[in-house]
């Protein structure tokens, strides 16, 4: 829905940034960018596309949900919702004015490490929506009736993603369980009782915390003069200044599991799901190019080995997945089935570890490895066919990856890839000390055995 | 505790006031607007009958192909729901000379994926590689439209998938609020039933029912074929002839279908509550008839949904952003090849369910009773016309729009004329269309949620609530409820 995805099982929404030429037949354009810092630390990334006459504007502030003050979870995402509301010179919804009113739409997401908000215009608006921007990162001026009304939404948003699906509670339970110190334990989304307790004061003390120009980043790609782009930046950005308070940053470390953890929840879905996280490195590290293959051979499509095995040959589960969800600090490996109708859970987990055992045991044949990467290619090519998607990619490189130019380099990564790298991570991460398992049953089958405990 | 936040809150505002410094209080005004324009898709028909499309944008590597047959769901004999999706999706489950597993492989490992189904009015396979690989791509998708085996191993499996995805799908208040919104709107007619069927329905669906459909209407003359992207025109139609010009024609004509309601028109004007005692949140529906892909009317019905809906529309404002009492409020006015549905929709804490009611039948009757305000109208027309254009700056996107002018028999031309017919639409138009096609008083209302939360005060203002328990709910029949003992 509009305005704010929340990522409940992925750490980042950003579509992934894998990328790889493989086939030489294939021209992967490469993304030619302009890297400028401003003198109160703004960052500005710019890669001018004439193909349509609209515009892509990206604000990356580098705070998210992990930054939720203590006792106020969801509350980056809170505040995200609040950005649209009034600053000193803009009403209330005027951001939609400046954007939806004239044919263009802005968003905005909150994921656990960044806050980020965007715009496509049509490109005569351009300079407006600079002005826009750095007005809202200039100070924020709501009232108590907005901020209410909004954190109402927000419950909302709440329910929908969260209550309302039958899974919805499954994936939140899915993060939370996963981290035992790292303020990722904290879905994005928060929780009510948070959300009820978050006040204006709140508002006014996150905003001069986090959005100062020293923590943004702003990505505009699409059609516009770099000249008269770089102008406007420095007239109304310019004079924003940095605080000379420093950035807090959570210094808190996961620490590595010692043993195997599981788990039994119970919710409204009618048929069971069972769900396995293992913990790895941080985005940057270097074995996230070979994860992120590992997932691809697991879930994508239906020649993966997890939809094969389970769903198509045993017709264990409904759904299989895997993601190789990353995140700035640490990340997880997320392998979940939904279950058919009338199988065991025990059987689900059961063909999981036999997935992962084969992962582990025999290097992957030269032709899954090549298909994998196409995947990875075609999927990369998908992402960059609108200006949106590759701000979008240029805006992850540079914020989570700490350097935009691996938006074009991390192609290389994921080529060099090797049928031993994919088997060395599988060892190295899928250690059954490293496993958390959480099985989701239906409510209905707890009442079931509760009666029949009680009868007899 | 409290005072200390206060102070905490003065120190920190300070920087925030140095930071105050934007130079400009009052937005730059827009420069001139930059112009666009669609490619022109060039096609031909085949002399089996087979109308190829091909359009040509270069900018990025990939193609998208998609194969439209000209009938889905709405060919589903009553007893049989879910024919034509089960039809579409076993495509790709087996071929004479590919099996599943062949086929999922063959088209990964080209970077691709194949997918298949069934909509209101077609069915559909498509292919979306890199453009290298299009002729590969093209081959299976021939070979999946015009082989297909159908094993019955292959039924029994997606049978199950499909009932363990209807499972899934009444888990949801949305989606079982959208299942009755058929019922209610269309009755017995062809599109009153889910699009993937019922419990009972797929239960009944054997191989011989599913060959019988393919054999049927999927045939060339009852087909279109769509290749856009990074492809020469001319390499598309040569793609075409090479795998689709010696699919035969068959001698028998085509069977003629309608959808349209029949004269024994369903009841309008009903409150139906669906009570599923669990739920998180109450999905609440206004649904009632639209009108059809081909109508006159067709841009005076964009143009009056779209002042309902999208973010700033007339339903979010008034239900998200006044109130607080949604994540979302939105209308679709779903045109068909026979009158398809019009639906405004928005779930809310199961508390609020008869409010948000209320506001929906008040909206929709309110842009009826006067005419938009022109400065409210502008605006609304510039989000159609940059969706619109946004949506066909991918390759997906671009083969979609195609595919539905050629579907319906419009002209292809129309993405280049879609502002001009947009923006012909005036304030009075939308208000005649609201009073002629979008009437309130004929609408029907369904909630689906904790019904003790909200029916009291529901039943206040609607004294003929129908209360429908989820565990006696049929989709199977206009009445929506299940037989019970002795009836």
């Amino acid at each position: 829905m509009v305005r704010t995805s929340v990522r409940l099982l992925l750490s980042v929404v950003l579509l992934t940034t894998l990328q790889l030429a493989g086939i030489a037949q294939t021209r992967m354009p490469q993304l030619t960018f302009t890297d400028r810092t401003l003198p109160n630390g703004l960052r500005v990334l710019s890669a001018p596309d004439h193909s349509s006459p609209t515009v892509a504007i990206q604000v990356w502030y580098h705070v998210g949900s992990k930054d939720d003050p203590p006792n106020r979870s969801g509350f980056a995402h809170l505040f995200e919702h609040i950005m649209f509301k009034s600053t000193k010179n803009m009403k209330s919804e005027m951001m939609d004015r400046l954007t939806e009113d004239v044919g263009g739409f802005n968003n905005a997401f909150t994921a656990d490490d960044v806050t980020v908000y965007f715009e496509v215009i049509p490109s005569n608006y351009l300079e407006t929506l600079i002005w826009a921007e750095a007005d809202r990162l200039s100070g924020l001026n709501v009232d108590d009736a907005n901020f209410k009304s909004e954190r109402d939404v927000v419950k909302e948003e709440y329910r929908q993603s969260v209550l309302a699906p039958p899974y919805g509670m499954f994936a939140y339970l899915l993060q939370a369980k996963s981290f035992v110190e790292h303020p990722y334990k904290r879905p994005t989304i928060g929780s009510i009782q948070d959300l009820d307790a978050a006040s204006l004061q709140d508002v006014q003390e996150f905003h001069s915390t986090y959005y100062r120009p020293d923590n943004a980043t702003l990505v505009v790609v699409g059609d516009f003069d770099p000249k008269q782009l770089d102008a406007w930046v420095d007239k109304y950005f310019g004079p924003i200044a940095k605080p000379d308070r420093p950035l807090p940053r959570v210094q808190i470390k996961e620490p590595a599991r010692q043993k195997e953890t599981r788990f039994t929840e119970h919710g409204s879905n009618d048929l069971p799901a069972v769900g396995f996280t293992y913990l790895t490195p941080r985005q940057a590290d270097p074995d996230s190019a070979a994860l992120r293959i590992v997932d691809a051979i697991l879930s994508a499509g239906e020649s993966s080995r997890l939809y094969h095995a389970l769903v198509y040959t045993q017709q264990l589960a409904a759904e299989a997945d895997a993601d190789a969800e990353t995140r700035e600090d640490a990340s997880l490996f997320v392998l979940t089935a939904i279950l058919s109708e009338g199988k065991k859970p025990e059987d689900a987990e059961k063909s999981l570890l036999t997935e992962i055992k084969r992962l582990q045991d025999t290097p992957v044949s030269a032709a899954e490895l090549e298909k994998a990467k196409n995947q990875l290619i075609t999927e990369q090519l998908r992402q960059r066919e609108t200006s949106n998607g590759k701000a979008l990619a240029l805006g992850e490189a540079a914020v989570l990856l700490g350097d935009p130019a691996r938006v074009n380099t991390d192609l290389a990564r994921l080529q060099a890839v090797t049928a031993a790298d994919v088997q060395r991570v599988t060892k190295k991460y899928f250690d059954d000390k490293n496993l958390m398992v959480l099985y989701y049953l239906p409510q209905t089958q707890k009442q079931a055995q509760e009666k029949g405990g009680q009868g007899r | 505790m409290r005072r200390l936040w206060v102070l905490l809150l003065l120190l920190l505002c300070l920087p925030l006031l140095v930071n105050a410094q934007t130079p400009q209080a009052t937005p730059p005004p827009p420069a001139a607007p930059h112009s666009a324009a669609f490619p022109k898709p060039s096609e031909e028909t085949l002399p089996n009958g087979l109308r190829v499309i091909v359009i040509e944008r270069r900018e990025s590597p990939l193609v998208a192909a998609q194969l439209l047959i000209k009938n889905g769901g709405e060919v589903d004999p009553p007893e049989l729901a879910g024919l034509a999706d089960m039809t579409a999706s076993l495509l790709t489950k087996g071929t004479q000379t590919r099996d599943a597993t062949k086929i999922a492989e063959e088209i990964e490992s080209l970077g691709g994926s194949l997918e298949s189904g069934a909509r209101w009015d077609s069915s559909f396979a498509t292919v979306d590689v890199m453009s290298s690989k299009i002729p590969q791509a093209t081959e299976i998708l021939a070979d999946v439209v015009r082989h297909p085996t159908f094993k019955s191993e292959e039924v029994e499996r997606l049978r199950q998938q499909s009932l363990d995805n209807l499972t899934l799908m009444m888990g949801e208040p949305g989606s079982i609020a959208s299942f009755v919104a058929a019922r209610v709107v269309f009755g017995e007619s062809p599109y009153g039933h889910p699009l993937l069927g019922t419990t009972e329905s797929l239960t009944r669906i054997t191989a011989a029912d599913i060959a019988k459909l393919h054999g049927r209407y999927y045939r060339p003359d009852n087909a279109i074929l769509v290749l856009g992207g990074d492809i020469a025109a001319k390499d598309g139609l040569a793609l075409a002839t090479k795998y689709f010009g010696d699919w035969q024609k068959p001698s028998q004509p085509l069977p003629s279908v309608s959808a349209a309601l029949k004269d024994t028109s369903p009841k309008t004007g009903r409150i139906i509550v669906v009570d599923k005692p669990d739920a998180g949140q109450a999905a609440v529906y206004l649904a009632r008839t639209g009108i059809n892909r081909r109508d006159p009317d067709y841009f005076r019905g964009l143009v009056a949904n779209s002042v309902l809906s999208g973010y700033s529309g007339r339903l979010n404002q008034e239900i998200r952003i006044k109130r607080g009492l949604s994540y979302g409020a939105g209308s679709i006015l779903e045109t068909r090849r026979d009158v398809g549905p019009f639906v405004a929709q928005a779930q809310t804490k199961n508390e609020s369910g008869a409010q948000v009611a209320d506001l929906l039948l008040g909206e929709i009757g309110r842009l009826s009773s006067a005419p938009p305000a022109e400065a409210e109208l502008t605006p609304r027309k510039a989000v159609l016309i940059g969706t619109f254009s946004r949506n066909l700056e991918t390759v997906n996107g671009l083969v979609g729009q195609v595919g539905s002018l050629a579907l319906h028999g419009l002209s292809l031309d129309e993405i280049n004329r879609y502002i001009n017919n947009v923006q012909a639409v005036s304030t009075a138009d939308v208000q005649k269309f609201a009073g002629a096609r979008l009437d309130a008083k004929t609408s029907n209302i369904i909630i689906v949620g904790n019904a003790k939360l909200f029916l009291p005060e529901l039943q206040k203002k609607y004294p003929n609530v129908e209360v429908i328990p989820v565990s006696e709910l049929d989709l199977n029949t206009a009445t929506l409820r299940k037989k019970q003992p002795g009836q």
